[in-house]
């Protein structure tokens, strides 16, 4: 039983921490707001840089002052903005110091230890299984528990002697060392004060001294637990694609650091096209064209008349071309076998499973992979592909006394076929995937739609037609989405199975969007440029979630 | 007519399953390519046409020859037969008979004459030219021949008595084969080619960022899924709409935010940025709302906290849920190339991971196909070995999903 | 309680302990590059520098490290550091100029000769004029080291220019690597006995790789892979080039260029002699099924290790005008210009060039050192197989036409027009004609007006 008396000294120190929590918002504002004058005075950042600093510093400083206000008046918001506030500053400290530490690239460290620790990983697994076996005595309790103590003693020595063989002494001595300057103690205090904070805010007779409810209480718990992932999604999602946004405006240089505001230009650039008439369909280029500024993209006839295209940026509009062949023909050859395999798969035969289990093999596989072996595949001289085109020509020739000649493609070298290749590889890995999602739609067509379809003497082709292809319409329109998504990302086959350099060749053949992105960026560094052609392919990609959004709303009422 | 019909069934069923055989068979044979390719020997993954099974030329001693020598088919009469192949580039002429010179024969320059002696060679009109008459001398028969052209040949013997031998082109006889596997590709390509240290670092990757991504998601999902707080469901949308966002839009400011912490080229960059994603928070969101309130109500009255209704209720109704997400998690890690290609690819090897080095060895090994295929095989086997242990999550991964591919 | 909050706590514990053991080397190996460790250490300590060439195997990458060791060993004060770069396909000028955006580049290291003006004009490697005050250029090559010594302001090249970009390490020049056994099957004359006699001509070289040829589908006479050096000798030899003779404008449309050009498409196309343009050349030539593979310096080593034929080398055969027509490649040591210890990393430079360590280096057969000596070049003849080591230094000495970078444009955007455009052309896509009439309208973009 509390007395009054007990109750009236907690009020008393509650008020106290109430109080220096009140003062320490208004240090820690003024604080921020030194910090913002300070960033501005000496900081070498960049401006921009500056700019996202004083923001955070701003946020701060006035969210602090207006908790002071707020605590002062006894309000709850008081409590929620102060525990925010200081729950970010204790991360900050905590994470600032980890990277002073040296703790993250610490890792690199750890991964040339982690091999001669991976067995004793493999000690845990062990004991969670011992533990785990010890689960089927459900009736002998006493057996489990033996189990269980053994299970549990195993887990702990391996994990002891994984930590040790990794090195956790060194590391720990590593990071005693790294206390040599001021900026880790600077940080400590910082956390220790955030956490007492914390504390001072967080403890009962606070809560209630500033009216906390259930309500207040699941807020919180919500914000923290959300906390970790919408602090990474806002620093590694949500800030760079604010930041890729504005460098797309820029001449950004990565190498130079070179960032001037460019406006419109670098899509200007991407942009800009120019037809012209020509007097006669094989007109020199210098003739018809300001070689200055363009070249020639492509040349067409239209009702006797010729035109020629030219592009400022001619790369970019090959790109785009090769990457909407590359969805044109990847499209219809990864889905139409998959919607046939589904079919015959959705049938009670036996053994679907082991085939819908084959199929989906290639999807697992990394794409580096899947690419060096096709690339093989594909060799000239020796590939398999060719082999089985000559083998199939020469029994044709054998059979019916044909003088087909070997077509001896030469896949990847060649500027016709090397797309082709690309495409008839990635088909390949995406039909088991594809199959999968048609199988998993067919599922769900409820039995009832093809009896009443057999009642009515519908035949096989009738009931493909008439129930399966309209119920199947919405999975059908998420397939292709998706594989459009996906072909639009080309990047990978192309790099790793076309073996030309740079990358894209032959001639530019094989110049997928992403990959002369990839150009721009990281061979020639002009990054500001590559954020502009991001963008124009974030927007081509977020139209077709668009549409794949607006088709679902539309299809969940009348399906 | 129930027959017809039983005969149609069958035959229905029949063509049923050989388009699902013939694609399997076309499915698995390009990694069936590769395990076989990956013990092959290097000359044999250049032979025309090509076989799956690795195979290796046979050699043999031969008396009165040192070291062994390899065997070819050679064509003694009309038979073939095994011999060792025992010396190289012996001159030869090409040699025809002046009236019928559509029949060549190859024979060696040093076992002709000169027609009539060398210092007064005949010679004949051959396609208008004066040409120089040799005597070839085969199987006893000398006959004046011209030469057409020049080639070398080989000598073959037969191991067992090397007296008897054939001479004849080396480059067109047929190699004796044995089927041999070479497994050392497999330790070759690990260790010249420093693939175990990126088999360590893949390894450890993908393990941080499959618990790392588990925890963020179950804890962001349950706050999304149960928690009320003010904006939580304008948040939802925005998780929602940003799960289609193309990596490539991210790319060159990632790496830029990467240049000021300090991470290119460590391998924090691989595993930090890829544990907060929008995509696993929404799978846990949407399997967490489906559990019934009640139980947690009632644990709530019970005083537990929290986290204690989420590790002791929540985590344990939804392993179907994390299995999944770690699936698609760990093939994500695992396959992962552009991310490192930017960020680790530069001059230090030590932190390359598995993709980034297996596109290093293309370049390095163009020639050896097999070690290519070891490293490849290295690659895509552990997601093949999870796989068949885990399929059904994969497909789940599969139809939940079908976003990022 | 305990009980049930052991195992997040255990959790928390294993990810805390792995987070720390993550430190355990950082310090047993001091990285120099991590940004944020400042340098504490007391200068008395040695300073490090590190430097870096792309090799192309495991033995190059050892000798590189001794001769590390050996200048290591000679430098006060300083702690060198090798790194081995990527090699050839994984783009090492990427990824330096990936290391040099993130601020992690070496202090030294090596790039190919065309891109120096790149690195130069960007600001990204070092002026060392002022510390090479009596330092002696001619020992080198002449021709890189006009460019090495380009003043970007003044266009003036040579001593006194006020600019010095860096050293050469080594120079490396074409020849014909050949299958002997196929040119003896095919009964073709041996070009090594052509050459001798001054026959080695273009129509020489025709006809042993016709007679080759006319051996399988599935042989070939001649063989290259697909970039600007392989085909540019041709253009080289006619008496043409990719510029104009200042260098200032594309020279791709010229009769004499035109000429080789199109003698190589024949190669290529009307009488069907060589690999498939763009095909790998170099797997069939190791399988024994090309006679004549042109190839550097630097393929000697995987040609020693893997044929399984008989091999030479003879220099590049006689254009029209009777020159060669051949490039002098090389590559430079420069300074990054952000380096922290410039005299040092000059120094280093001095070093890595001296005869001793370029005998070192071209021992191992993968290239030619750049100091003009006839001790070096004697010595170099030793280096075995192949035999006819002269082919290289005969290909040095005639009409060589130094490997340059683009001052006056960008090199890379001048290769990205030019490569495709001639590959449609040896590939039989495009006509000479065409290719004739717009080729320079589009690669004059990429001068500087």
């Amino acid at each position: 039983m509390p007395s009054a008396a007990l109750l009236k000294t907690a009020d008393s120190r509650t008020s106290l921490l109430l109080r220096i929590l009140a003062i320490w918002h208004i240090i820690l504002s003024m604080a921020a707001l030194a910090g913002i004058a300070l960033i501005w005075a000496i900081a070498p950042q960049a401006v921009w840089l500056k700019i996202v600093i004083s923001i955070v510093l701003a946020l701060v400083g006035i969210g602090s002052g207006i908790t002071a206000v707020w605590i002062q008046k006894r309000q709850h918001r008081g409590r929620m903005l102060s525990l925010i506030i200081n729950y970010l500053g204790f991360l900050f400290c905590l994470l600032y110091g980890m990277q002073v530490l040296g703790v993250f690239l610490g890792i690199d460290a750890m991964a040339g230890t982690f091999g001669r620790g991976i067995i004793f990983l493999g000690g845990v697994l062990l004991g969670y299984l011992i533990s785990a076996f010890g689960d089927r005595y459900d009736n002998y309790p006493a057996r489990q528990k033996v189990f269980r103590q053994i299970g549990k003693i195993v887990i702990l020595i391996s994990l002891a002697a994984f930590l040790l063989a990794v090195g956790l002494l060194q590391g720990l001595w590593a990071l005693i060392l790294q206390f040599n300057n001021p900026t880790p103690y600077f940080l400590l205090v910082g956390l220790i004060l955030f956490s007492i904070m914390i504390w001072a805010m967080w403890r009962n007779p606070t809560a209630e001294a500033m009216k906390a409810g259930n309500v207040h209480e699941e807020m919180l718990s919500g914000l923290l637990f959300l906390s970790p992932n919408l602090l990474g999604f806002l620093l590694f999602f949500a800030g760079p694609l604010l930041f890729s946004f504005y460098v797309g405006f820029t001449n950004f240089d990565a190498t130079t650091g070179n960032r001037d505001w460019v406006g419109l230009q670098n899509y200007a650039k991407l942009f800009n096209l120019s037809i012209v008439q020509l007097d006669a369909p094989d007109q020199p280029v210098t003739e018809a064209l300001d070689v200055q500024v363009y070249d020639e993209l492509t040349r067409f006839n239209v009702l006797g008349s010729s035109f020629i295209i030219g592009a400022e940026d001619k790369l970019f509009w090959l790109a785009l071309r090769n990457t909407i062949t590359f969805c044109i023909l990847a499209l219809p050859l990864s889905i139409i076998p998959a919607l046939l395999l589904a079919n015959l798969l959705n049938s009670k035969l036996p053994g679907m499973k082991f085939f819908r289990a084959i199929y989906f093999l290639p999807s697992i596989a990394a794409v580096v992979g899947v690419a060096l072996i096709w690339q093989w595949l594909y060799n000239a001289a020796v590939g398999y592909i060719n082999f089985a085109i000559s083998s199939s020509v020469n029994l044709l020739n054998g059979i019916f006394s044909l003088v087909m000649a070997d077509p001896q493609i030469r896949w990847l070298s060649d500027t016709r076929t090397a797309l082709l290749a690309v495409v008839i590889m990635s088909a390949w890995q995406w039909i088991g995937f594809n199959t999968v999602l048609f199988l998993a739609g067919l599922q769900n067509i409820p039995g009832e739609l093809y009896e009443a379809a057999t009642v009515d003497g519908a035949g096989k082709w009738a009931k493909f037609w008439n129930v399966t292809i309209p119920l199947l319409a919405p999975t059908t329109f998420f397939v292709v989405t998706t594989a459009v998504i996906n072909a639009l990302q080309l990047f990978e086959q192309v790099y790793v199975l076309i073996p030309t350099e740079p990358p894209g060749g032959p001639n530019n053949s094989t110049l997928s969007l992403v990959l002369y992105l990839y150009q721009k960026g990281f061979q020639r560094f002009q990054q500001g440029y590559a954020s502009s052609v991001a963008w124009v392919l974030f927007i081509v990609i977020f139209g077709i979630t668009l549409l794949q959004y607006w088709r679902n709303r539309a299809g969940g009422s009348n399906y | 007519m129930r027959s017809t019909y039983r005969v149609i069934m069958f035959l229905q069923t029949a063509g049923a399953y050989a388009i699902l055989i013939f694609f399997a068979y076309l499915m698995l044979f390009p990694f069936l390519f590769m395990f076989s390719t990956s013990l092959k020997d290097q000359t044999d993954t250049f032979r025309y046409p090509p076989r799956l099974i690795p195979q290796e030329q046979t050699t043999v001693s031969v008396p009165g020859y040192d070291g062994l020598k390899p065997l070819y088919y050679a064509l003694v009469g009309d038979e073939k037969r095994p011999y060792a192949l025992v010396e190289t580039n012996i001159q030869a002429g090409v040699f025809a008979n002046p009236n019928n010179p559509e029949v060549t024969i190859t024979h060696p320059l040093s076992d002709v004459q000169p027609t009539g002696g060398a210092d007064s060679q005949q010679t004949v009109t051959f396609n208008g030219e004066e040409t120089k008459l040799w005597d070839v001398t085969v199987e006893g028969v000398t006959t004046p021949m011209v030469q057409l052209s020049q080639t070398v040949l080989g000598r073959f013997v037969d191991p067992e008595n090397p007296s008897l031998q054939v001479l004849q082109n080396v480059r067109l006889s047929e190699p004796v084969e044995k089927p041999t596997i070479r497994p050392e590709n497999y330790s070759e390509v690990t260790t010249l080619n420093g693939l175990d240290r990126s088999l360590t670092n893949t390894t450890l990757i993908t393990i941080a960022v499959v618990t790392g991504q588990l925890i963020t998601s179950v804890l962001g999902g349950y706050a999304l899924a149960r928690l009320r707080f003010p904006g939580r469901d304008q948040l939802f949308v925005v998780y929602l709409g940003t799960i289609m966002i193309p990596f490539v839009v991210l790319i060159t400011p990632l790496y830029q935010l990467m240049v000021l912490i300090g991470w290119v080229d460590k391998l924090a960059a691989l595993i930090i940025p890829w544990i907060f994603t929008a995509y696993g928070t929404f799978l846990m969101r949407q399997f967490f709302i489906t559990i019934p309130k009640e139980i947690e109500e009632a644990a709530l009255i019970d005083g537990a906290s929290r986290l204690q209704i989420l590790w002791k209720i929540f985590i344990p109704a939804s392993v179907p849920a994390l299995a999944t997400l770690a699936t698609f998690t760990f093939l994500y890690a695992w396959n992962s190339f552009f991310w490192p290609l930017v960020i680790i690819n530069t001059g230090n090897r030590a932190n390359h991971v598995l993709t980034l080095s297996l596109s290093i060895l293309r370049g390095k090994a163009a020639d050896n196909a097999n070690l290519v295929m070891a490293g490849a095989a290295i690659a895509v086997l552990p997601p093949m070995i999870v796989y068949i242990l885990a399929q059904r999550f994969f497909v789940e991964s599969a139809t939940s999903s079908g976003v990022k591919g | 309680m305990f009980r049930k909050s052991l195992w997040p706590i255990l959790t928390l514990v294993i990810i805390a302990s792995m987070l720390i053991s993550a430190c355990a080397k950082t310090t047993e190996e001091p990285k120099p590059t991590e940004p944020q460790t400042p340098p504490t250490q007391p200068p008395a300590a040695d300073v490090t520098l590190r430097w870096r060439t792309r090799p192309d195997n495991q033995a190059e990458i050892d000798v590189y490290q001794k001769a590390s060791d050996a200048i290591d060993a000679k430098m006060e004060g300083v702690k060198l550091v090798y790194e081995p770069g990527g090699s050839e396909s994984s783009s090492y000028q990427d990824v330096l100029k990936t290391e040099i955006a993130a601020g992690t580049a070496p202090d030294v290291f090596w790039i190919p000769g065309t891109d120096i003006a790149d690195f130069a004009s960007r600001g990204l490697i070092m002026n060392l004029n002022d510390m090479a005050a009596g330092f002696d250029i001619n020992a080198f090559y002449p021709a890189p080291m006009a460019h090495l010594t380009h003043n970007i302001d003044t266009g003036k090249e040579g001593a006194g220019s006020g600019a010095l970009w860096g050293l050469p390490r080594d120079v490396s020049t074409f020849v014909l690597y050949l299958n002997l056994d196929l040119i003896a099957e095919a009964g073709a004359p041996d070009p090594r006995e052509l050459a001798k006699e001054g026959k080695w001509d273009w129509d020489a070289f025709l006809d042993v790789a016709k007679k080759v040829r006319a051996l399988g589908t599935d042989i070939y006479g001649y063989g290259a892979n697909a970039w600007w050096g392989p085909y540019g000798v041709w253009l080289n030899a006619a008496g043409g080039g990719f510029f104009n003779a200042d260098r200032t404008a594309c020279g791709l449309d010229t009769d004499a260029s035109i000429e080789g050009l199109t003698f190589q498409r024949s190669l290529y196309v009307d009488n069907d002699v060589a690999v498939p343009y763009g095909e790998d050349s170099e797997p069939p030539f190791m399988t024994g099924r090309v006679a004549m593979f042109q190839n550097g310096r630097w393929g000697t080593p995987g040609i020693r290790a893997n044929a399984k034929f008989n091999w030479d080398a003879v220099e590049l055969p006689k254009g029209p005008n009777g020159h060669m027509g051949n490039w002098l490649f090389w590559g430079a040591y420069v300074v990054n210009a952000k380096t922290q210890n410039p005299e040092k990393a000059w120094a280093l430079l001095q070093q890595l060039t001296m005869a001793e360590t370029q005998g070192m280096i071209s021992e191992l057969g993968t290239n030619i050192p750049s100091r003009v000596s006839d001790e070096a070049i004697a010595k170099f003849l030793t280096f075995t197989p192949p035999a006819n080591n002269q082919a290289y230094i005969n290909g040095l000495k005639d009409n060589v036409t130094a490997e340059g970078p683009l001052w006056a444009g960008s090199w890379p955007e001048f290769d990205a027009v030019m490569g495709p455009a001639i590959q449609a052309v040896l590939t039989g896509q495009k006509t000479i004609d065409e290719f004739k009439a717009s080729i320079c309208a589009e690669a004059n973009k990429v001068f500087k007006k």
